[in-house]
């Protein structure tokens, strides 16, 4: 079974414009540069650097240099302000013609599949052609502000009109003025990191650091396994001498990740999960992924890994404890599933972001929870089971690292030549469930599936 | 890779030094870029004869451009100027007497040959069969070439052409050769002979851009020499598949957005190497004509101490891929329009070179392998060759220690090292539809290097 | 109609011609002499001395009087200020521990006045308890008065407490009753009430937020309320009154509490706290602020703060719907 597109209203009045019949949003493929440990290996390159890199690595891919692409969309969590126009200025230093107009988008965590949703759905209006989505981090070269005090003194100083209001906006900063403001990974409503945010979701859903523990170890086996293979060859370019993700451990054991330290949730009264092997590190990189009509990629010779199928946000109340901070993808999936007649069992590949292990399994579990599926997703019971399988099959983020903005794309590419493997294989449509959380209670999800 | 002592030897007070000093002099090679006429002066054709005339008349004619070239048959100093080229026909000699007259008035002629002039000697091959007298002069004129091309200076290259009897003088790799050695694409190249086996081959519309429409698949792209070859064959209108291994992939991809082509990060190693290759080119670009076989490693130790892993990764990148991905391509539906195999091999795969037991085998077995290939490919009108770089100025051989390098370097005719573009232009004209009649041969870019000549 | 109706409170009024500066009236505080400040406090009601009874400080007895400042009001920045540092909406609601800011020195100067009959210096802020009425907009004139009531026995001394109303034309708008302790003065017998949470009993819940609370927040807080009791100046003044650091104001964490509650906040409410263990500054706060909303639920906000590493109770409070 297909997804088939919506259709447009076509009972337009004679008098009224007529709205053009949807087209298909198609996944070419994709390109990320590898995912460095923050302060190591890109620890001098910029935000601009790294998703320029990413973008030509893209065009020496799919042979696109000169081409006006319709649009280039992504964008960063940490960003510079001098990187108003951050994309833009990529697309400037990159071999696409400069005709090619772009724009930057931000969700927190969720920003480079957000892209995507919103670049595939231009596509499929017919207001573009062509795409590519991404994002970009560096927790390396993030932006470092100047204190409040010295940042108003600065700009008094600036619109002062004599050199007394100068001296006197001069005069009013403080030696604590000079100490710098570095960007706050805490939620600003709550004041507790992600990693503690988590430690209490997984303490109330009484995940087990075992649990954890093995989600992660998936992760790492599965992304060395399909690095060894191969399978990273048409979806990665190396960067600055790194070739892969720095932060995979092929021989990661479960010995080994049982002896680290737990680094969040240690002042909870429930015992503490979480550690360093078992949340993703910090991480610096870029990736795209290039989406186009059916009719665009086969005017210049391109595949189609897939196509977009539909795409679902939510948000959930995390500020005063009612739902965890990362739960949201568990909102959005139940709805997007119902919207497009299928359900668990019908996809093949689930990629849902390991912000944590354990938001992957709080997630998990909260769609096996009846209860939960009742009073809070408004289900008549359960949502269903993941076949583990299915979950991840690639790695995800715990083994490849967490450039906030950079994940989605790399996520979707991925899955991209998941589901069209795997319908070369079998003959059968396949598809993959997307889902990422992002802070501020934020999740977006997608479905795509094989495009043959 | 600079060559800081050519530099110096070029300028003025560094020249007259030299010059008092006995010290090597290597002269400013001149490179072809886009748009440079097929000669910059007059060109002598030496020798009687039917060929000598055909020869003539296509210079005369703009050499299949409308370029106009100064062409003579008298061998008489030009007035004003130094000669650009000497065409030396001898494919009619028919005893060793016979070369006396035609080499004599190209020696009264040498010292008005221009700086990076050409001597081009057009011949026959001594091939069993022929009469003993026939055969002797016609290896004669081998001989004095590869000799003049020792005495030759200030850049310029001896070189020939040798014809096989049952081809004309003009036919389109004859003309390809003749184009090539002419020409400053072939500024390393010296004292080579290239054989022209078949009428075989097709001029193409334009020798500005002899290989527009074709599909090139270069592997070891990334850099050097790959990376120059990838450049040439784009320069000269191919559609370039840049290949190399992922871990290079950065650089690969910005010698592919160079030349607008693609990259394919792939490891030539893989068993389905070539699959992966054609699907690529094919799918992207709707064909796949000219595969260039560069990709290659170096695990260099004396057989004493050579290792299973430094002896059979050798083995596996430089030759056996090689001819495993062959064997996909000859398979291929998609490979059958005169389809061009180059390989790169090496002058150690030739003379061999100490602690390159690994290497050496799998370059000379390179060598082998087009030679067999080279049939297998003929009914479809395609051709197998290898190309033997001597010493170039890669970031390769900028790794040898000084002194040995400087002593490399200056061992050959040319006293200088090569550029990864002399390699790659000598492949650009292997890879060229004219050179259809061109197969199963190696030839050497290495300015007449003294190892293994 | 006001869902808050005027409290008993002493009949006697005295009208202070503006709310008094609460630095004066520590240094007051700080003096040794009570029939000082009893002069120094008397000296600023329009009535002149004979308008306040003197009473000794050794009768036990709370001033039977209410004072009473008419046309109160904050100064707009002054208000935005307050508004920024609690993470209040900056707009023309005013927040209600701002009613509590401009009540305080209303209080303080009953606390410090001659007839009051425990030392004000020293005194530890047990609980708060505000009830709203109504939302209160900036730009509103505040009637504002304030008396004392309930000297009560306490386990570790007296507890008294303070009340504050403030009044929108008739209508009383605000009410705050704090309860402070004066420690180790017995002046009515020893209480049972300890006055503190229970800290065996509490168990620390899963946090809905973390405090990171700088050094200087106790001054930033003295700057919007005006209080700058030595105690929550710096380390060195602190040091002086017994604390190892500086700590923070009760009123603080319990007006943060407030704001962060944001749109559970109902329109009148009750919004109590009770103080237990002070937060050193600089220092971190697990908080846990819950709504009881949704069908069923009262609509309450419970909250409490406590030290996530040794898990001691620093404040638990609610805020209950009103009316």
């Amino acid at each position: 079974m297909a997804v088939s597109p919506e259709k447009a209203p076509t009972t337009a009045q004679s008098s009224t414009v007529q709205s053009p019949t949807l087209k298909d949003a198609v996944i070419v493929g994709g390109n990320r540069i590898p995912f460095a440990k923050a302060g190591t290996k890109y620890a001098d390159a910029s935000n601009q650097e790294m998703f320029t890199a990413a973008l030509e690595g893209l065009v020496a891919r799919f042979g696109l240099q000169g081409e006006t692409i319709g649009e280039v969309v992504g964008g960063s969590v940490l960003k510079h302000s001098r990187d108003f126009n951050l994309i833009r200025e990529c697309v400037l230093g990159s071999s696409l013609s400069p005709a090619t107009p772009a724009f930057d988008l931000q969700q927190a965590c969720a920003t480079g599949l957000e892209a995507f949703i919103t670049v595939s759905n231009k596509i499929r209006l017919g207001q573009i052609d062509s795409a590519i989505a991404g994002g970009t981090d560096t927790v390396s070269d993030a932006p470092i502000a100047v204190s409040d005090g010295l940042r108003k003194a600065l700009l008094k100083a600036s619109h002062a009109k004599s050199l007394g209001q100068r001296v006197k906006a001069f005069a009013s900063i403080r030696p604590a003025d000079f100490s710098p403001a570095t960007p706050r990974t805490d939620e600003p409503r709550t004041g507790l990191s992600m990693g503690e945010h988590q430690a209490i979701t997984s303490a109330k859903w009484g995940i087990s650091r075992e649990a954890q523990d093995e989600i992660a170890l998936n992760s790492h086996v599965n992304l060395a396994a399909k690095y060894d293979e191969g399978f990273f060859n048409d979806l990665v370019t190396p960067f600055k001498g790194l070739a892969a993700d720095q932060n995979m451990r092929a021989d990661s054991t479960a010995e080994k990740l049982g002896s680290l330290k737990t680094v969040f949730g240690n002042s909870l009264s429930a015992p503490a999960t979480m550690t360093a092997g078992n949340s993703t590190p910090l991480s610096d990189g870029a990736s795209t992924v290039l989406v186009s009509t059916r009719e665009w990629a086969a005017q210049r010779n391109l595949p189609v890994l897939a196509r977009f199928v539909d795409a679902q946000t939510a948000a959930v109340d995390f500020v005063h404890g009612h739902e965890g901070l990362l739960m949201a993808p568990a909102h959005a999936v139940p709805v997007l599933l119902k919207r497009n007649g299928l359900t668990l069992d019908d996809i093949d590949f689930f990629e849902i972001h390991e912000a944590f292990a354990s938001t992957v399994l709080t997630t998990l579990a909260a769609w096996e929870d009846e209860e939960y599926c009742r009073t809070e997703l408004g289900l008549d019971g359960a949502l269903g089971t993941v076949d583990r399988a299915r979950l991840n099959v690639a790695g995800s983020s715990l083994a490849a690292g967490h450039p906030f903005a950079a994940t989605g794309a790399r996520i979707i590419a991925t899955a991209a030549k998941l589901v069209s493997q795997k319908a070369a294989e079998t003959g059968k449509p396949a598809r993959a469930l997307i889902s990422v959380c992002a802070a501020g209670g934020l999740g977006a999800t997608a479905i795509i599936e094989s495009a043959h | 890779m600079t060559d800081k002592y050519t530099a110096f030897v070029n300028g003025g007070f560094g020249k007259s030094l030299a010059k008092k000093l006995g010290l090597p002099q290597p002269a400013k090679l001149r490179r072809f870029k886009a748009g440079q006429a097929l000669v910059s002066g007059p060109v002598l054709v030496v020798g009687s004869g039917s060929d000598a005339d055909a020869v003539a008349t296509y210079l005369l004619d703009g050499a299949g451009s409308s370029e106009s070239i100064d062409v003579r048959r008298q061998a008489v100093e030009p007035s004003g100027s130094k000669w650009a080229a000497i065409v030396v026909v001898l494919t009619q000699v028919t005893a060793p007497g016979d070369l006396s007259e035609p080499i004599l008035a190209l020696g009264s002629q040498l010292r008005s040959v221009a700086s990076s002039g050409r001597v081009i000697f057009v011949t026959r091959p001594a091939a069993a069969g022929l009469s003993p007298a026939v055969a002797a002069a016609r290896n004669g004129a081998i001989g004095a070439m590869r000799s003049l091309a020792k005495e030759l200076r200030a850049g310029a290259t001896a070189n020939a052409i040798s014809i096989t009897d049952d081809s004309a003088a003009t036919s389109p790799s004859a003309l390809s050769a003749l184009r090539f050695f002419l020409s400053s694409r072939s500024a390393f190249v010296d004292g080579q002979i290239v054989a022209v086996s078949s009428e075989a081959g097709q001029v193409p519309e334009s020798w500005a851009a002899p290989l527009a429409g074709k599909v090139a698949v270069v592997t070891g792209a990334a850099q050097g020499i790959g990376a120059a070859i990838a450049e040439t064959l784009a320069r000269d209108g191919a559609t370039v598949v840049a290949v190399d291994v992922p871990a290079a992939g950065e650089s690969l991809s910005k010698v592919a957005n160079r030349i607008k082509g693609t990259a394919l990060q792939l490891d030539i190693t893989v068993p389905d190497a070539g699959a992966q290759i054609i699907e690529h080119a094919v799918a992207r670009h709707g064909g796949i004509d000219i595969v260039v076989h560069n990709a290659g490693i170096t695990r260099d130790k004396l057989l004493a101490n050579m290792d299973n892993a430094k002896w059979d990764s050798v083995i596996a990148v430089n030759i056996e891929s090689q001819l495993r991905i062959n064997e996909a391509l000859l398979a291929s539906e998609h490979f059958t329009n005169a389809p061009r195999i180059v390989s790169l091999t090496s002058t150690s795969g030739i003379a061999g070179n100490r602690g390159q037991t690994n290497y050496g085998a799998s370059k000379a077995g390179v060598i082998a392998m087009v030679a067999s290939t080279s049939p297998l490919l003929a009914e479809r009108g395609g051709t197998a060759n290898a190309v033997a770089p001597g010493f170039i100025e890669t970031k390769m051989t900028a790794k040898i220690p000084f002194a040995t390098r400087e002593v490399a370097r200056r061992l050959n005719s040319l006293q200088q090292g090569g550029q990864p573009v002399d390699v790659a232009e000598t492949i650009a004209f292997l890879a060229s539809p004219a050179s259809g009649g061109i197969s199963g041969v190696t030839v050497r870019v290495c300015g007449q290097n003294m190892v293994g000549a | 109609m006001s869902v808050l109706t005027p409290a008993n409170r002493p009949s006697r009024v005295v009208e202070l011609p503006s709310v008094p500066g609460l630095t004066a009236l520590y240094g007051k505080a700080v003096l040794p002499s009570p029939h000082d400040i009893a002069g120094a406090v008397s000296s600023k009601l329009p009535f002149g001395k004979s308008a306040v009874p003197t009473v000794e400080a050794s009768t036990l007895r709370l001033p039977d009087v209410t004072y009473l400042v008419r046309g109160v009001k904050g100064e707009p920045s002054h208000i935005v200020d307050y508004q920024r540092l609690l993470g209040e909406p900056v707009s023309d609601v005013l927040p209600a521990g701002y009613v509590h800011v401009l009540g305080f020195p209303v209080a303080m100067a009953l606390m410090v006045s001659a007839e009051f009959p425990l030392p004000v210096m020293g005194m530890v802020h047990l609980r708060n308890s505000v009830s709203v009425a109504r939302t209160i907009r900036t730009g509103e004139q505040l009637n504002i008065l304030a008396w004392a009531q309930n000297m009560t026995g306490h386990a570790k001394g007296t507890s008294v407490e303070l009340v504050v109303e403030a009044y929108a034309d008739e209508e009383v708008v605000w009410r705050g009753v704090s309860t402070y302790l004066a420690k180790g003065k017995y002046l009515v017998g020893r209480g049972d009430e300890s006055g503190q949470i229970d800290r065996a009993e509490f168990s620390a819940p899963l946090p809905t937020g973390r405090w990171q609370l700088g050094g200087s927040i106790g001054r930033q807080y003295a700057a919007v309320s005006g209080d700058r009791n030595p105690i929550h100046m710096s380390a060195l003044t602190a040091k002086a009154f017994g604390f190892p650091r500086a700590i923070a104001h009760g009123m603080y964490t319990a007006a943060r509490a407030l704001s962060e509650a944001g749109r559970m906040r109902p329109d009148a409410y009750e919004w109590t706290v009770e103080f237990a263990k002070p937060v050193l500054l600089p220092g971190k706060v697990d908080v846990s602020i819950r709504g009881d909303a949704g069908v069923g639920g009262t609509g309450a906000v419970t909250y409490a703060g406590w030290n996530g590493k040794s898990g001691k109770v620093h404040f638990t409070g609610k805020i209950t719907p009103l009316g």
